[in-house]
C-alpha cells in the first residue's frame, strides 16, 4: 500500500516553507492549570523547520494539552504559541486565522466530518480559504488523495472505510492547503503495526519531500525511532528530555528509563501508585495464608 | 465559621460559574444569528445546499406529525369542551373557543414542543457527537468557524421552518375541530363558519406566528449551544439532549407567557387589537 506514494513537487516549491526566518514553532512559558491540577507548568520549547518532532510522555504528562494549546484549542493561563511568528491566541480572530492557515491538524479520531465524503472533506478548507475554481479544487483535492494513497476512495463516506483510511483521509485534508506544519495526534492509535508503519512513511516523505515541520504526538516506541528528528518528553507539565532518539535511547534520566522500558515501578506516578495498593493487598493475602 | 466560609465560596464559585455559561451562552446567541443573516448572502459560511438540507429536515419531514397531532388536538378539543359549553349556551360558540385558543396559544406552542422533541433533540445529538469526536474543533482549526457553519443553517431553516409547521398545525387543527364540531356534535356548518369570523381575527393569527419565530430562536439556540459543549463521551451527548430539551420547554413556556402579556397589555392600551 505503501508502494503508491509518490511525492513529486517542483525544486521552487519543497523548500518554500525553509525561506522565513525563525523557528516554525515557538512556546514561550506556557502555563496552564484545572483546578488544583497543574497541567502545563511554565513550559518553553522552540521547533525548527522541515524536522519531525516527536512529542511523547505517560498518560496524563500533559501532552494533549500541550497540543490543544499550540492548535489554539485552548487558551493558557500564561505564555503564548506562535506560529511561524504569529501568536495562536491572539485577541483577534482574523490573526488566529492567518496562524492557523499554517497548519493543518491529523486529529486522533481523524475527524472527518461524517456528513461530506472523502473528497469533500478535503476540498473544504480549500473551498474555503481560495477562490479558485470547482474544476482546480477537485484536482487538488485528488491530487492529494493520491499522495496519501487514497486515490481510489474519493466519494467513500468516512462511515464506509477501515481506521487506516481514515487516517489517512485525514492527513489528505490535514495539508490540503500545503500548511507549514502539521500537527499529528497520535497518528498509530487504534491501528495495525503495518497501517502504523505506512503512516509514519507519510509523516517522513511529507516532511523530506515537502519541508512541512511534523509535530507527532505518541507513545509508539518503534514509531519514534523510526520518524523523530527530535523527541521531547513531558513529565508532570514540564519538558524533561529533548533530544534525538539515538540521545533518547541512552538517557540516564529516571524518568525517560521507566517509560522507555515500560517499568510499572519508577518516578511516573500513576503505576507506582497502583502497584503501592496491589502491593498492600497482595502482601496482606500472603500474610494471611502464612498465618493459615 | 468553616461551614459557613465553604457555603459562601461555594455560591461564589456557582454564581461564577452560572455567570460565566450564561455569558458562553449569549456570545454563542449572537454569533448564531450574525451569522445567520450573513449566510443568507455569503455562501463562504456554508454551502447553501446545506440550507435546503436543514430546511428538509426540519420543515418537509415534520409535516406528517404537524398535520396529525394539529388534527387530533383540534378535534379532541371541541369533543371535550362542547358538552360543557352546550350547557350553558349554544353550543356552536365552540368554533370560536377553539379558533381563538389554537390560532394564539395552543398552535404555536404545541407546535415548538413537538419541533424541540423532533428537530431540537436531533440538533444537540448531532452537534453533540461532532463535537465528542472532534469535528467542531477540526473546523475550527481548519479556519472555518463552526458556528457559522454547522449552527447558521440550522438557525435559519428553523427560523423559516417552524412558523410553517405552525401554519401546518393551526390548519389540521382547525380542520379536526370543525369535522368533529359539525359531523359528531352536529352544528351546522353556517354557523360554525360565522361564530369562527366573529371570533377569530388576523392578529390571532399574526401573533401566532410570530411567537413560533421567537420558539424556534430558543430551540435551535439552547439545543445547538448544548450540542457544542458537549464533552466527554457518548453518554454525555444523551444526557445534553435531555437538558438541551427540558432548558427549551420551560424557556418555551416561559415566553409564551411574557409573550401573552406583553401583547395583553399592548391591546388594552391600543397598539393592536
Amino acid at each position: 500500500m505503501s508502494g503508491d506514494i509518490k511525492i513529486e513537487l517542483p525544486e521552487a516549491r519543497r523548500d518554500s516553507h525553509l525561506r522565513s526566518d525563525g523557528p516554525a514553532i515557538s512556546v514561550r512559558g506556557l502555563d496552564k492549570s484545572y483546578g488544583d491540577n497543574h497541567v502545563l507548568n511554565d513550559m518553553s520549547f522552540d521547533f525548527e523547520r522541515g524536522k519531525v518532532y516527536v512529542i511523547m510522555g505517560p498518560s496524563g504528562c500533559g501532552k494533549s494539552t500541550l497540543l490543544r494549546h499550540m492548535i489554539g484549542a485552548e487558551h493558557p493561563d500564561a505564555g503564548e504559541v506562535l506560529i511561524d511568528g504569529i501568536d495562536i491566541h491572539a485577541p483577534s480572530r482574523r490573526v488566529r486565522d492567518e496562524a492557523r492557515r499554517k497548519f493543518g491538524v491529523l486529529f486522533q479520531s481523524s475527524a472527518l466530518l461524517n456528513g461530506l465524503t472523502v473528497a469533500e472533506n478535503v476540498a473544504l478548507p480549500i473551498q474555503r480559504h481560495t477562490d479558485l475554481p470547482q474544476s482546480t479544487i477537485d484536482l487538488m483535492v485528488k491530487l492529494k488523495l493520491e499522495l496519501v494513497g487514497m486515490g481510489n476512495a474519493l466519494d467513500k463516506y468516512p462511515y464506509e472505510i477501515s481506521g487506516g483510511m481514515k487516517k489517512r483521509a485525514g492527513l489528505a485534508r490535514a495539508i490540503a492547503l500545503d500548511p507549514a506544519i502539521v500537527f499529528y495526534d497520535e497518528p498509530s492509535a487504534g491501528l495495525d503495526p503495518v497501517m502504523i508503519g505506512v503512516i509514519d512513511k507519510l509523516i517522513k516523505d511529507l516532511t523530506s519531500k515537502l519541508g512541512i515541520t511534523s509535530v507527532v504526538i505518541t507513545h509508539e516506541m518503534p514509531s519514534i525511532f523510526r520518524i523523530a528528528d527530535e523527541a521531547i518528553m513531558l513529565f508532570q507539565g514540564r519538558v524533561v528530555f529533548r533530544g534525538n532518539p539515538e540521545q533518547l535511547r541512552t538517557s540516564n534520566d529516571p524518568v525517560v528509563r521507566q517509560f522507555m522500558n515500560g517499568d510499572p515501578e519508577g518516578p511516573i506516578n500513576a503505576p507506582r501508585q497502583l502497584s503501592e495498593l496491589s502491593e498492600r493487598l497482595i502482601g496482606s493475602n500472603i500474610q494471611n495464608q502464612m498465618k493459615s | 465559621m468553616q461551614a459557613a466560609t465553604n457555603l459562601i465560596s461555594n455560591l461564589g464559585a456557582f454564581v461564577n460559574q452560572y455567570v460565566a455559561s450564561l455569558g458562553a451562552a449569549v456570545r454563542f446567541g449572537a454569533a448564531a444569528a450574525g451569522f445567520g443573516v450573513r449566510g443568507l448572502f455569503n455562501k463562504r459560511i456554508y454551502p447553501r445546499h446545506d440550507l435546503i438540507v436543514q430546511m428538509d429536515y426540519t420543515g418537509a419531514r415534520s409535516t406528517p406529525i404537524m398535520v396529525l397531532l394539529g388534527f387530533l388536538v383540534g378535534a379532541s378539543l371541541v369533543i371535550q369542551t362542547t358538552p360543557s359549553l352546550a350547557r350553558y349556551g349554544p353550543a356552536e360558540l365552540v368554533a370560536g373557543v377553539v379558533g381563538v385558543s389554537i390560532l394564539r396559544t395552543l398552535g404555536p406552542l404545541l407546535a415548538a414542543i413537538i419541533f424541540a422533541g423532533r428537530v431540537g433533540a436531533g440538533f444537540t445529538a448531532e452537534l453533540g457527537t461532532m463535537a465528542v469526536s472532534e469535528e467542531v474543533l477540526a473546523l475550527d482549526t481548519m479556519g472555518i468557524h463552526p458556528v457559522g457553519y454547522l449552527v447558521a443553517p440550522r438557525f435559519s431553516a428553523a427560523i423559516l421552518m417552524l412558523p410553517a409547521c405552525t401554519v401546518l398545525f393551526d390548519m389540521s387543527a382547525l380542520l379536526g375541530g370543525y369535522l368533529v364540531g359539525v359531523y359528531q356534535f352536529n352544528i351546522p356548518h353556517e354557523s360554525y363558519m360565522d361564530i369562527t369570523k366573529q371570533f377569530v381575527s388576523l392578529s390571532n393569527f399574526t401573533f401566532g406566528l410570530a411567537k413560533s419565530v421567537v420558539f424556534a430562536v430558543i430551540i435551535t439556540l439552547v439545543c445547538c449551544f448544548k450540542g457544542f459543549n458537549v464533552k466527554g463521551s457518548g453518554m454525555e451527548v444523551g444526557r445534553a439532549t435531555m437538558q438541551a430539551i427540558v432548558i427549551s420547554l420551560i424557556l418555551i413556556i416561559f415566553s409564551d407567557f411574557v409573550m401573552s402579556m406583553v401583547y395583553n397589555f399592548l391591546s388594552k392600551v391600543g397598539v393592536v387589537e
